[in-house]
């Protein structure tokens, strides 16, 4: 009998079945394929029926002018102003968690900085529509950057209304960038599994990306490099919208607590937004395994700690007031708490100084419910003291003869509702496009976990 | 030339591997895997990664880019208040640095594409050796070498802890 030829090592090596998919992948990618149930249908066309109407009133108001807004002597920024410096504060959340958090290797963000930095994005687009709402002459709004003109006319770069432009639009630009970098390897994991359209789309959007050794390497020095960038920047952008308010001489406003106050503030509600819309996604999703408790409690610790900032803020504005004798800068403060806008500093207390400290208790910051409605009341609290810091402010400056009341009109409420909605509606849509938790990041922390036998 | 695959479920092996097949002469190599480690980021290139190159010159044309801007816009239409000079410092600083952060992020971008080799290939290609799998949870290295080395490089995969060695069709 002639025996079988030799076979050589390459021979006996065929490629090696695929195995099932990675449960993290399954579990994660499933938030996008999830059938799209009518209670997500009636929430995105509430969303949208929102925006709808904003988008009308808006066109009404570019048809009327300003004076629907109810901006009138001496109050000339109202709700348009507060609702924009509002947006900005929620977006500091998610640079905060994606930048700062990385750098100081806390690897517990790593389940919410995705969604966190598409909030920081929504955010940052509802905020700047804001700015060219408020200013009544939207198409004139491009006045505000330095372009080449025949005039030989440029921009005041000594004005901290310039500044803003320049904050806003770096902020906008810095936090797309660092969304579309970290989900780039997680585009190419919804590309090697998607079918159809959405193949072609995730095959684009993942830029041929293997995961190489060089594209890792890359990548992780990119994102180190943008987190030190965006550190400061976080921090400047809300100084810098402070100092708006800060740089002029209207009493309760011309004070240097302001730029840390304004930051620790946008941090307290970006991190409240941040619960709001996680609790439910955790819950409506069954992410229960990548959101934990864990996850939860340490962003109530931070809330508490931003919370107790705001709270000294506060408390030194009163006492700067009265320690500086300055009757105009002490009657503001007096009409703060006891004048016709009351009512929204003890809501504004309330919900800033007085509710956070339930997060003293560890059941408090890990009941869902709890947690869902301390993040409401405390974004309820600094739309308000937006309004207590603008409206008191400018409506009792220094002579009583031009004291002036302002009350938002349903124009600017239903304005203020529509960035709601426009927020929430591409937050809904983002979930169903996006992976929304970072899955080559949770990725890491199982591997390693599985690797160490569960040590970390 | 052929290449063999190995196929890993952690890390530390696949460092190990890689660093006995580059002591062994094995220069051709190449990992994927499907998340960053910092224990495969230097074994197949221990130099700092380029983008560093990329955000420091984005940065400081960002901030040279900040100040000339705002001081010769300041200069070129001057506005007159009280005495003060036309460019003050102070306030072009805030200009400076947000330009500095914008520059410096968008060369970061722009370095992560020219150095990570972004975007690969033709549109939808991947190579060879690459696996969905990857993309799961599992780590592949790819070593490229002489027919004669193929034995040589089969047993070292597999007495590293590769679960899997399989030969990558040219």
């Amino acid at each position: 009998m002639t025996p079988p030829p030799a076979m050589s090592v390459a021979d006996t090596m065929r490629p090696p079945p695929e195995p099932p998919d990675s449960k993290i992948n399954e579990d994660l990618l499933r938030i996008m394929y999830h059938r799209i149930s009518p209670g997500y249908l009636l929430l995105l066309g509430a969303t949208i029926l929102s925006v709808v109407a904003a988008g009308g009133t808006w066109v009404y108001q570019v048809y009327i002018g300003l004076g629907i807004a109810g901006y009138t002597h001496p109050v000339f920024w109202g709700a348009y102003l507060i609702t924009f410096v509002f947006w900005v504060g929620i977006a500091h959340a998610g640079t905060l968690i994606s930048a700062i958090l990385y750098l100081f290797r806390a690897k517990w963000r790593n389940a919410i900085n995705r969604g966190a930095e598409a909030m920081t994005v929504f955010a940052v687009l509802t905020a700047a529509q804001f700015l060219g709402i408020h200013v009544g002459r939207m198409w004139k709004s491009y006045f505000i950057l330095p372009y080449p003109n025949q005039r030989g006319l440029w921009t005041n770069f000594k004005s901290p209304l310039e500044w803003d432009t320049f904050a806003i639009s770096t902020y906008a630009t810095i936090a797309i960038v660092f969304l579309f970098i970290g989900l780039i390897p997680d585009f190419a994991v919804a590309r090697d599994r998607a079918k159809g359209i959405r193949k072609l789309a995730y095959t684009a959007l993942s830029l041929g990306w293997q995961g190489t050794s060089r594209q890792w390497k890359s990548h992780t020095r990119s994102v180190l490099h943008l987190s030190g960038l965006a550190t400061p920047l976080v921090l400047s952008v809300h100084s810098v919208i402070s100092w708006d308010f800060a740089m002029s001489l209207v009493p309760g406003w011309h004070a240097t607590i302001f730029a840390p106050y304004f930051v620790a503030g946008a941090i307290f509600s970006g991190f409240s937004m941040v619960l709001t819309f996680f609790i439910p996604l955790r819950r409506i999703y069954g992410l229960e395994e990548y959101i934990t408790d864990y996850h939860f409690d340490n962003i109530a610790r931070f809330i508490l700690l931003t919370g107790w900032i705001v709270t000294y803020g506060y408390a030194s504005e009163y006492f700067v007031a009265w320690y500086s004798t300055v009757e105009p800068e002490q009657t503001s403060f007096w009409l703060r708490a006891f004048g016709p806008y009351w009512f929204s500093t003890w809501v504004m207390l309330t919900c800033n100084c007085i509710v956070p400290q339930i997060f003293w208790f560890k059941w408090a910051r890990t009941t869902p419910w709890i947690l869902f409605t301390v993040a409401t009341l405390v974004n309820i609290g600094m739309w308000f003291e937006r309004y207590v810091i603008i409206i008191t402010g400018l409506s009792r400056e220094y002579e009583p003869a031009v004291w002036g009341i302002y009350t938002p009109t349903w124009a600017e409420l239903t304005l203020f509702a529509g960035s709601f909605g426009f927020f929430a509606m591409l937050f809904l849509l983002s979930i169903k496009v996006l992976p929304i938790i970072a899955i080559t990041e949770v990725k890491e922390l199982a591997i390693h976990e599985k690797a160490h036998g569960g040590a970390h | 030339m052929p290449s063999l695959r190995g196929i890993y479920d952690f890390p530390g092996p696949v460092a190990e591997a890689a660093t006995k097949l580059k002591n062994r002469g094995f220069s051709d190599l190449e990992i994927y895997a499907p998340c960053a480690f910092p224990e495969l980021d230097s074994v197949l290139d221990e130099k700092p990664s380029g983008v560093r190159a990329w955000t420091l010159i984005g940065g400081l044309i960002g901030v040279v880019t900040g100040f000339s801007v705002a001081i010769w816009m300041a200069l070129d239409w001057p506005i007159v208040v009280g005495g003060k000079p036309f460019a003050s410092i102070p306030p072009y600083v805030v200009i400076g640095f947000e330009l500095t952060i914008l520059f410096g992020g968008l060369a970061t971008l722009v370095g992560l594409l020219v150095v990570g080799g972004l975007p690969y290939g033709t549109f939808g290609q991947t190579d060879k050796a690459y696996s969905t799998r990857f993309s799961a949870d599992e780590i592949g290295l790819v070593v490229s070498c002489a027919e004669r080395d193929v034995a040589e490089v089969d047993a070292l995969l597999r007495a590293t802890a590769a679960k899997e060695v399989d030969l990558v069709e040219a």
